[in-house]
Parts: structure tokens; C-alpha cells; sequence
């Protein structure tokens, strides 16, 4: 296990003026995650929390990569 | 998207030891299929959906959770043991 990389992205959600608005008329549009296992997994780059460049590629030959998406930050969720 | 500042203060909040990321442009998100859509009155508001992804040292994905299921954990880290085991044994 120590040899696996775990990395978060946290990400936020609606403004408040929509949360407000939840109870009124809502759609979801429901979308899958559209990777699939066996897929090659898209690189990205992005800014950690210590505002260093991420950069998935920069793995590749040496971790595996565990990415847990996040919908809020100092939520359960 | 939460910015890194206040990934910063999350991450010291809860005293973690991995990078935790910020997606502020959307990038990863949409390349990766994960922002869900939701029409209130007339505006379409965009958020990411909870999801774990495990990819392997190749760049293969070799997991996709997502959903309520997806908060916990522990399937996705029980793919990335094997995987370890599997690498170990080559």
C-alpha cells in the first residue's frame, strides 16, 4: 500500500441561489462517468493544495493512481 | 470548484497526507465525463458527481465507482492492493 498514490480533488458546488431554489423546479440531467476500466485514462494537470502542478503523466511507469472526487470541501460529501 | 486555498485549509483541517487538487476550469472533470448537469428554472448549473477512479502505473483505468456508493472507499482500495500484489509478483 505504500507505493499507492492517493490524490483528491475537491471540487464545489452550486452558488447558494440555486441551492436555495432546490425545492422548485429541478432536472437532473443525468450523466454517467463516461471512462470505462480498460480505458487510457485522460492526463490532466492541476493545482494541489500546496499550489504545485499535478500532472497525472508524471506517474505513469511509477504509481498507480487512486483519484477520489470530491463534491465539497468541509462537507460529508 | 473549491481553489487550492481552500483545499489547503481542508487538508489541514483534517490532516491528510495526499495532494488534494483543484479542478477550477472544469478540465478533468469534463475530459473524465464526471460534471453532472442540473436545469433549476431556467439555468443549467454543472458540479461533479462523487466518484473513485483507480488508474494503474500504465495509465489504464482499472476502476470507475461513482455515486452514493462512491463515498466509501474501500472497493476502490481493495483494487489498488491487488493491483500492488500483482505488480509485486512480476
Amino acid at each position: 500500500m505504500k507505493r499507492i498514490v492517493c490524490a483528491a480533488l475537491l471540487l464545489a458546488a452550486l452558488p447558494s441561489s440555486a441551492l436555495l431554489t432546490t425545492s422548485a423546479q429541478k432536472t437532473e440531467q443525468a450523466a454517467k462517468v463516461s471512462l470505462k476500466v480498460g480505458d487510457t485514462a485522460p492526463d490532466f494537470t492541476l493545482l494541489s493544495d500546496q499550489w504545485k502542478t499535478v500532472k497525472l503523466s508524471d506517474f505513469k511507469g511509477k504509481k498507480n493512481v487512486f483519484l477520489a472526487v470530491y463534491v465539497l470541501a468541509f462537507t460529508g460529501g | 470548484m473549491d481553489s487550492p486555498a481552500a483545499n489547503a485549509a481542508f487538508a489541514k483541517q483534517i490532516n491528510i497526507k495526499f495532494p488534494l487538487l483543484s479542478d477550477m476550469n472544469k478540465k478533468m472533470l469534463t475530459a473524465y465525463g464526471i460534471l453532472k448537469g442540473y436545469d433549476v428554472q431556467s439555468e443549467t448549473y454543472q458540479w461533479a458527481q462523487r466518484a473513485n477512479i483507480v488508474i494503474d502505473k500504465n495509465g489504464i483505468v482499472q476502476h470507475v465507482e461513482e455515486g452514493d456508493s462512491a463515498v466509501n472507499p474501500n472497493n476502490a482500495l481493495s483494487v489498488c492492493t491487488d493491483l500492488h500484489k500483482k505488480q509485486s509478483t512480476k
